[in-house]
């Protein structure tokens, strides 16, 4: 096969595991809640935590409250993405097909990461009708460039989330408290200046916090253009870092697979 | 006599094997990781944001808020998934063919996790004055272990109504995680609960945690039991009232999937 055809084959075998993956969890009620529902509530609290205290606020809190419903999404559905072919039983058959693995999870991840851009549209809602809140983007094309950029930024997290869980199940007996240490770490909602300055390093290497920044900073119009364009370098950098060790994780997952024979045991 | 020893015996053999049932597959990080490290999490950031917005002087606000939903973790989560874990693992038509007493059965899936809920709050007090200094000299301590054993029964006595209904719907988690959320919205946990709308603060009024919170402020601020006995026998009293709710339900159920003939119709 050709180089070109490879490619096409790829992308072929990521539309597939799209558009089921899409399909299947738009039906499932836990992947709605952390779409809808935690979102919207999450920035109604934080609404009325930040009041009046931060410039722009009503903005700030959406993209913080979106925030954190991409995150939560790709962290328990992208978590999830290998972890449950195991539980229905078709990790191994999966591991077996020509398709690479690793496209497969790709698709499924961009289907999580899609669905869980509703986010920004419910709580953009939210806000501006149900709240009678204002909202502008100040930089709508850079606003979206940040969006294309943190979907790409997420695919790559979300491989390296979703191996390390099938690798070492220990790791995600912390799933759900590593849900708010995200938020944390990635000043989602405040500023990571808050936090001591030893944390300040694993803020830089989140993809999550540089997706923050940026749409922050082009939604309220508070950062400037360089500021921006810094984040979605740091955004592109760390993608390609997570993408490549992805790459090592698959091959520890597909050698496990032939070697150990252990892949479908919890 | 003979009949009272028999249903005592049944409720601590119930509790007892229900949670080792629940965490049959426990290990230490498993609990760790559950009961401290998640609920750490979620309290950080919570009182980092009210800081971020009002000041390091409000961090005592949310560091006893979010320590006392700590009782709602283990109240709605753990009691859900004892009774709903019956279904989930086809032994309830074993437990409706025993001639044990339903409600001795019912309760004791609650006892364990009040206790674990307890040392949950404790906890989140003890981080709340590593972290964030919280002064606790003014205390009266077994006011505060009564608010918190109160406080503990009646998020509880809701988590037994939503156990009943996980034994009725297969997206038991969707509601639960609802209901959590919108207790740390409308018990005042994180928001001050008089600046909230007059609808918002009737609502607050009929859910568990409200007022256990809110006697908890107190006690820690310095007031004594008899200043807050008012609120915890009211916050008792809501307890109670979910657990019938949840009791009849339980009751209901039992009685129409065996007439129907759908014990474990998913």
């Amino acid at each position: 096969m050709t180089g070109w055809q490879n490619i096409k084959a790829n992308l072929r075998v990521i539309f597939m595991a799209f558009e089921i993956e899409f399909r299947q969890s738009f039906t499932d009620a836990f992947v709605l809640f952390g779409i809808i529902v935690q979102p919207m509530i999450v920035a109604f609290m934080a609404l009325w935590m930040l009041k009046d205290q931060v410039a722009h606020y009503a903005i700030f809190v959406v993209v913080g409250s979106a925030m954190t419903g991409l995150w939560t999404t790709l962290l328990f559905q992208g978590g999830n993405s290998i972890t449950g072919e195991r539980w229905t039983g078709t990790l191994e058959p999966l591991t077996c097909t020509p398709a690479p693995l690793r496209a497969v999870v790709s698709g499924k991840l961009l289907a999580s990461i899609s669905q869980s851009l509703l986010s920004i549209v419910f709580c953009y809602t939210f806000i501006s009708l149900m709240m009678g809140l204002p909202l502008s983007i100040a930089k709508p094309w850079l606003f979206a460039g940040s969006i294309v950029l943190t979907v790409v930024a997420f695919i790559a997290f979300g491989l390296i989330i979703g191996s390390l869980f099938i690798i070492n199940p220990d790791v995600q007996r912390f799933q759900n408290g590593l849900e708010f240490v995200v938020y944390i770490f990635s000043g989602f909602l405040f500023p990571i200046a808050l936090l001591p300055m030893w944390t300040t390093p694993f803020s830089y290497i989140l993809t999550p916090y540089w997706a923050a920044r940026a749409l922050h900073a082009a939604s309220s119009g508070t950062g400037s253009n360089g500021e921006i364009y810094f984040c979605w370098a740091m955004l592109i950098l760390f993608s390609v870092i997570y993408a490549v060790i992805s790459k090592f994780l698959f091959r520890v997952i597909l050698r496990k697979a032939r070697e150990d024979a252990t892949l479908n045991m919890q | 006599m003979e009949k009272i020893k028999l249903n005592i015996k049944i409720f601590f053999e119930g509790a007892y094997l229900s949670y080792v049932g629940l965490f049959r597959w426990l290990r230490p990080s498993t609990y760790l990781a559950t009961l401290v490290f998640s609920p750490l999490t979620q309290m950080l950031f919570f009182v980092l944001i009210g800081t971020f917005a009002q000041g390091n002087d409000k961090a005592y606000f949310y560091v006893i808020g979010n320590a006392l939903m700590n009782a709602a973790m283990s109240g709605i989560y753990g009691v859900t998934m004892s009774i709903g874990g019956d279904r989930w693992d086809g032994t309830l038509p074993y437990l409706f063919g025993a001639p044990a007493n339903r409600m001795t059965v019912f309760l004791g899936r609650a006892f364990m996790h009040i206790l674990n809920g307890m040392i949950g709050v404790l906890v989140g007090l003890m981080w709340g004055w590593l972290l964030f200094h919280i002064d606790y000299s003014a205390t009266n301590p077994w006011a505060l272990l009564l608010t918190i054993l109160v406080t503990t029964f009646s998020t509880a006595g809701l988590g037994l109504l939503m156990g009943c209904i996980g034994l009725i719907t297969r997206n038991v988690m969707f509601v639960n995680n609802t209901v959590y959320f919108v207790l740390l919205v409308f018990s005042g946990a994180n928001l001050e609960l008089a600046t909230l709308p007059t609808w918002m603060q009737i609502v607050s009024n009929y859910l568990p945690l409200t007022r256990g919170i809110a006697s908890a402020r107190l006690i820690i601020a310095g007031h004594g039991l008899t200043e807050v006995i008012p609120l915890l026998l009211e916050e008792f009293g809501i307890g109670l009232f979910f657990a019938f709710l949840g009791y009849s339900l339980f009751c209901w159920f039992e009685i129409t999937a065996k007439k129907r003939g759908t014990l474990e119709v998913f």
